[in-house]
């Protein structure tokens, strides 16, 4: 550290316009050796879940299934309904969750298990306990014109200071280059087979709540008569641990062709649904039977 | 009006003061870390624990003659089709230290209280706590254990340049590679890594990985580097375990589903599943 004395012998040395400029610009040089202002940006750090009381629901206003009132094409609305059907008998229907594939967007911001933002200057991730992070680019760049789809999509982002005041407040991310299966909930409600979807969410801070992070998404989908807004709540905790949820493990679904068994306690075969046909064994030899 | 003195001291404020500022505890300079950004792939191959030596017996494991029993039993099972004490083929997640092996694209992402290492499988991201707690009381185990790292200035440049890291409180089954090397099933392994990127070539990472294991005669120490690919915006390929995993356990046993989509055997001569809690007319409704 400088000592008074060498202070004095820089002012007798230099004019004292040069020593004020010369300190003004260390100053300065001490601020932009920080590579990452945090401060600009909304400290959304923490464990973020689904609020109290909220279910697993697309909508959180509204209840699962049919009480979504989604915007389905008359198309998609009989697939969910077929759906619907097929899961009150047992089978999943549309909902392809049970075989461990991930949710993929939309869905995956239903935060079922707690999530995690981490927030650094070019790109913010989305962490999960249960699944692979989402990366969403915030370096400026452009959606990659051919790139391998995937269940999370690819997610460039925007950072907006809406209030003025200096500082980001909202993440505006957009969202494509997905593939399927998908659907919105476990209830199957359906996203168009053509896998076109595009997803737009706006993430910022409730100004009423800092432990409320409100998640406004909108999808737009061919399986969708018009783009279908909803905005979700996530409650943050400030005092958390972190669980390892291994889907794979423990599951007790048995996927075999198109067909879903399960296991029983006792590690035998059973069926899903009533009277459903055992696999086909063909390719076992007849004398093991 | 201000003395000389008094401008030279309000300018010295001015410059600490900016100084200070950076010190805010949510602003922080990552020059202070090593660059770690990019897409990390290990080099010589995922298969091996210790990429210097050939895959299963070639490891030459120091284990003890109970567990090289264990090891050789799960080789033979192998060898008939059988998955041995690799149980990955459920996707399970592999854990640590296995997850060191670099079976998928890795990515470090540091923050100055943790040290995010995301590997494409799923879910098999680990968190490097680095905020000095210590170990919590009451932890509940994991195939990725709990990590406590400490980032080290060891050429004593002012910056930090080594990430110590120690890992307990696993879960199993664990296994080193696929080969089935077993870790001991009380699974009170300990790791101890120590990440640093190479002097002369920056683009290369080193991470000296020493486990120390009850089915271990002594601390097995391996050490595996990462080359850095050079594409600055690199692809991230979204590898989910489940989707297509032709494997299909039922109980104990393991089968493979055949391109038809129908249950098949994984080894000579295996017996079909038990379809008892099938009825018999949904059972004979099934054409043989």
């Amino acid at each position: 550290m400088l000592r008074p004395s060498t202070i004095g012998a820089i002012i007798r040395t230099f004019n004292l316009p040069t020593v004020m400029v010369g300190m003004m610009a260390l100053a300065f040089a001490a601020t932009s050796a920080l590579a990452f202002d945090e401060v600009q940006y909304p400290d959304w750090s923490g464990q973020w879940h689904r609020p109290r009381g909220v279910g697993i629901q697309w909508d959180q206003t509204k209840p699962l299934g049919r009480g979504q009132q989604a915007p389905l094409t008359p198309e998609y609305r009989a697939l969910f309904e077929a759906s619907l059907a097929d899961q009150a008998k047992g089978g999943q229907g549309e909902d392809a969750r049970f075989t461990c594939i991930p949710p993929g967007m939309p869905r995956i911001m239903t935060i079922i298990w707690p999530a995690e933002f981490v927030i650094l200057p070019k790109i913010t991730y989305v962490n999960f306990e249960n699944h692979m992070p989402r990366r969403i680019y915030t370096d400026g760049r452009s959606f990659p014109t051919n790139e391998e789809p995937s269940f999370a999509g690819y997610s460039t982002g925007q950072w907006r200071d809406t209030d003025g005041d200096g500082r980001y407040d909202t993440l505006e991310v957009e969202t494509r280059n997905l593939k399927g299966p998908r659907t919105f909930e476990t209830t199957g409600l359906p996203m168009h087979k053509d896998n076109q979807t595009i997803v737009k969410e706006r993430i910022a801070l409730d100004r009423s709540n800092p432990d409320i992070l409100l998640n406004e998404i909108t999808t737009i989908d061919n399986a969708l008569t018009r783009p279908w807004t909803v905005t979700k709540k996530y409650r943050r905790e400030r005092n958390f641990i972190w669980f390892e949820n291994v889907c794979a493990e423990g599951n007790a679904h048995v996927a075999i062709g198109k067909e879903n068994y399960m296991l029983s306690a006792d590690g035998l075969l059973m069926p899903a649904r009533k009277n459903q046909a055992p696999p086909d064994l063909r390719y076992f030899q007849q004398t093991q039977r | 009006m201000l003395d000389r003195n008094s401008i030279a001291f309000v300018a010295v404020v001015l410059t600490l003061g900016a100084t200070a500022w950076t010190s805010d505890a949510r602003a922080w300079d990552d020059a202070l870390y090593p660059d770690l950004k990019g897409q990390w792939r290990v080099v010589g191959g995922p298969m091996r624990f210790d990429p210097n030596k050939p895959w299963g017996p070639g490891q030459e494991a120091p284990l003890t003659p109970e567990y090289q029993a264990i090891f050789e039993a799960n080789l033979k099972a192998q060898a008939v089709g059988g998955q041995g004490t690799t149980p990955t083929y459920t996707c399970l997640s592999p854990g640590m230290p296995r997850v060191t092996n670099g079976y998928g694209q890795i990515e470090f992402v540091v923050t100055p209280d943790t040290t995010h290492v995301l590997v494409q499988h799923i879910h098999d991201n680990r968190r490097i706590f680095t905020d000095g707690r210590n170990w919590p009381a009451d932890v509940e185990p994991s195939f990725l254990g709990y990590s406590i790292g400490k980032w080290v200035d060891a050429d004593g440049d002012g910056r930090y340049d080594q990430l110590e890291v120690e890992t307990r409180y696993f879960k199993g089954p664990r296994a080193f590679n696929s080969s089935g090397i077993p870790l001991h099933n009380d699974n009170q392994t300990v790791v101890k890594e120590r990440i640093f990127l190479d002097r002369s070539d920056r683009d290369l990472l080193h991470n000296q990985v020493t486990v120390t294991d009850n089915a271990l005669t002594r601390p097995w120490t391996v050490s595996k580097r990462y080359r850095r690919e050079p594409d600055r915006q690199p692809f991230w390929r979204e590898v989910n375990c489940a989707e297509n995993n032709n494997h299909v356990e039922i109980g104990k046993e393991n089968y493979m589903m055949s391109a038809d989509g129908l249950l098949m055997p994984t080894r000579k001569d295996q017996r079909p599943p038990d379809l008892r809690y099938f009825n018999a007319e949904a059972t004979g409704a099934v054409k043989r």
